[in-house]
């Protein structure tokens, strides 16, 4: 049995339009995934990330390419591939007209469970995902966060041994998000393997071994966090909050040319790419503009590896 | 269990669920019969029948034909909901093949079709006298379990490459009406002009009811329904094999 989960080359979905030109979402990418590893997929919308996701659970056939999971081929065995996955749609699905606990059985019967387990696994998921006083109710009597909790339990279901999350956390609120982080982790010490899309970098940082960062359907960048922060050498973040927001402040960053900046009340964030001597100069200048209360500058971070990397022109 | 029995199980749930689907699928063929066919026999007759034939009798087969194509239009209006409600993409990554889950979907709708072909037949022999030819009953479950799966495939075809819930409710609207009237479900063919004849005699619905008709009351020629039978097969055939080619590719 080989030591991946996924095996990937020179993927390529190719969508013909009528009438206009073919788009290339995804454009020759080749990867692999180890087996019980948290795996995250970045890139900017329309990068190809969600393609590339429907195509490793085939709900699209790649145009060229090869595609195993545990060793075997996606493409050639589809139902096979099947067999092995859960996952979690970008868009809110459940069935609508059925209470929570038939929304899990519903999804525990497609996938084979005896129905005393189903019922037995149903009790602990509602539990973990408070929606256990929700059980009787209909899916479409419940609020938006509600349902999504619904949709990802569904996963914590079954054992199959690869699981795909087309940004789970959209629509959490941060207590269960961050619960869910957590049980994702338990999953995959057990050996699950756990591809997931997020645009929240946060929480791929905190989460993924293992990051594959896309645009315009091709790779752009490959490796675990410390790797891909290698990648931006000399980007800073600092951050200062000055007692009072000092007057043309935004003029004095844009001069900064920074890689991202953002004002939020009296706080400035900007992100630089510079000699790491010249990091204190620039925070003394800063800090002549007003009457600094709090400094901090920290090496680079997920979101500062992504913004270069994807960065357009 | 297996995925047909998932399938079946779900799509029971959801019925159930639902008092406005339950009484569309089983009664309102029914009340088609007691209303329209009634009202035809009672005002028009029949005077284009064989002597002893009354409208009733000559009109179960088309309800029962209509029935079928009731329970498809009504199905694969569901993709429609699923994909809605999103659950239609999550159930192309569950553990099954494309055609287990059209068959899923078919198994469910055949036995509401038995269910309302009962409930059909035991109220149209009770209220309006209709004698049904018991030794021909294999004819006529063997044509319900055909109409329903062909009906459905062919409608799901539709449903599965249209991604407008208008545009498809303006296909069903149309062929509804085209499939229905240009058929011998309401009338015998023999008396019509020989393009509409035509017409009718090249329409799938045609087929179907004639089989219903010739199973239920033993009316029929047996060397033409035994080609309408054998066309209505490959109809269904081809339409299942669209169907699940339709499926590929719904990401």
């Amino acid at each position: 049995m080989t030591q991946f989960a996924l095996e990937v080359q020179d993927l390529v979905k190719v969508y013909d339009r009528r009438g206009r030109p073919p788009v290339r979402a995804v454009d020759g990418i080749s990867f692999s995934v180890r087996r019980g590893d948290i795996f995250g997929l970045l890139g900017p919308n329309g990068a190809g990330k969600t393609t590339l996701l429907k195509v490793l659970t085939t709900l699209l056939r790649p145009t060229s390419g090869s595609l195993r999971m545990d060793g075997i081929d996606v493409v050639a065995q589809p139902l096979e591939a099947r067999k092995r996955i859960s996952m979690v749609l970008q868009e809110t699905a459940n069935e609508l007209f059925l209470t929570v606990r038939d929304n899990l059985l519903t999804f525990a019967r497609f996938h084979g469970l005896d129905s005393r387990l189903a019922r037995a696994r149903a009790d602990s998921v509602m539990e973990k995902f408070q929606i256990s006083s929700y059980a009787a109710q209909k899916v479409q009597d419940l609020s938006g966060g509600s349902r999504r909790r619904v949709q990802v339990s569904k996963v914590f279901m079954v054992d199959t041994p690869v699981v795909f999350l087309d940004e789970f956390s959209t629509g959490m609120d941060p207590i269960l998000k961050r619960a869910v982080l957590g049980y994702l982790r338990e999953e995959s010490s057990k050996g699950r393997t756990i591809v997931l899309t997020t645009q929240i970098l946060g929480e791929a940082e905190e989460l993924c071994d293992d990051i594959l960062i896309i645009n315009h359907g091709k790779q752009v960048a490959r490796g675990d966090l410390n790797a891909l922060k290698l990648l931006s050498a000399g980007v800073y973040e600092i951050s200062l909050t000055f007692a009072e927001l000092p007057p043309a402040i935004d003029a004095d960053i844009a001069a900064l040319a920074p890689l991202r900046s953002r004002i939020d009340a009296n706080t400035v964030e900007i992100s630089l790419k510079v000699e790491e001597a010249k990091v204190l100069d620039i925070v003394s200048e800063l800090s002549k503009k007003g009457r600094v209360l709090r400094v901090e500058v920290s090496g680079a971070t997920l979101e500062d590896v992504f913004v270069e990397l994807t960065k357009e022109g | 269990m297996g995925p047909l029995a998932a399938m079946v199980y779900r799509e029971t749930k959801i019925r159930s669920t639902n008092v406005t689907f339950l009484f569309f699928d089983l009664f309102y063929p029914l009340l088609y019969l007691l209303v329209f066919g009634v009202g035809v026999n009672a005002a028009l007759g029949a005077p284009s029948l064989p002597a002893g034939l009354d409208y009733n009798s000559f009109f179960l087969a088309g309800v029962l034909g209509m029935a079928t194509f009731g329970i498809a239009t009504n199905s694969s209006w569901s993709f429609f909901l699923d994909r809605d409600n999103g659950i239609f993409l999550e159930m192309l990554t569950y553990p099954m093949r494309r055609s287990e889950y059209l068959l899923g979907k078919v198994l469910f709708n055949i036995c509401i079709g038995i269910l309302q072909a009962v409930i059909t037949i035991a109220l149209g022999c009770a209220l309006l006298k209709i004698r049904l030819e018991w030794r021909l009953l294999p004819i006529l479950v063997a044509t319900v379990i055909g109409g329903t799966a062909a009906w459905f495939f062919f409608y799901s075809v539709f449903a599965l490459r249209i991604r407008r819930n208008d545009v498809f409710n303006g296909v069903v609207n149309v062929s509804y009406f085209v499939l229905l009237f240009a058929s011998s479900m309401f009338y015998p063919l023999a008396p019509l002009p020989a393009w509409f004849r035509a017409a009718a005699l090249a329409n799938p619905i045609t087929w179907e009811v004639d089989l219903f008709r010739y199973g239920s009351i033993g009316y029929g020629e047996p060397r033409q329904l035994l080609l309408e039978a054998i066309a209505f097969a490959l109809f269904a055939l081809a339409s299942f094999a669209i169907a699940v080619r339709s499926l590929r590719d719904q990401g």
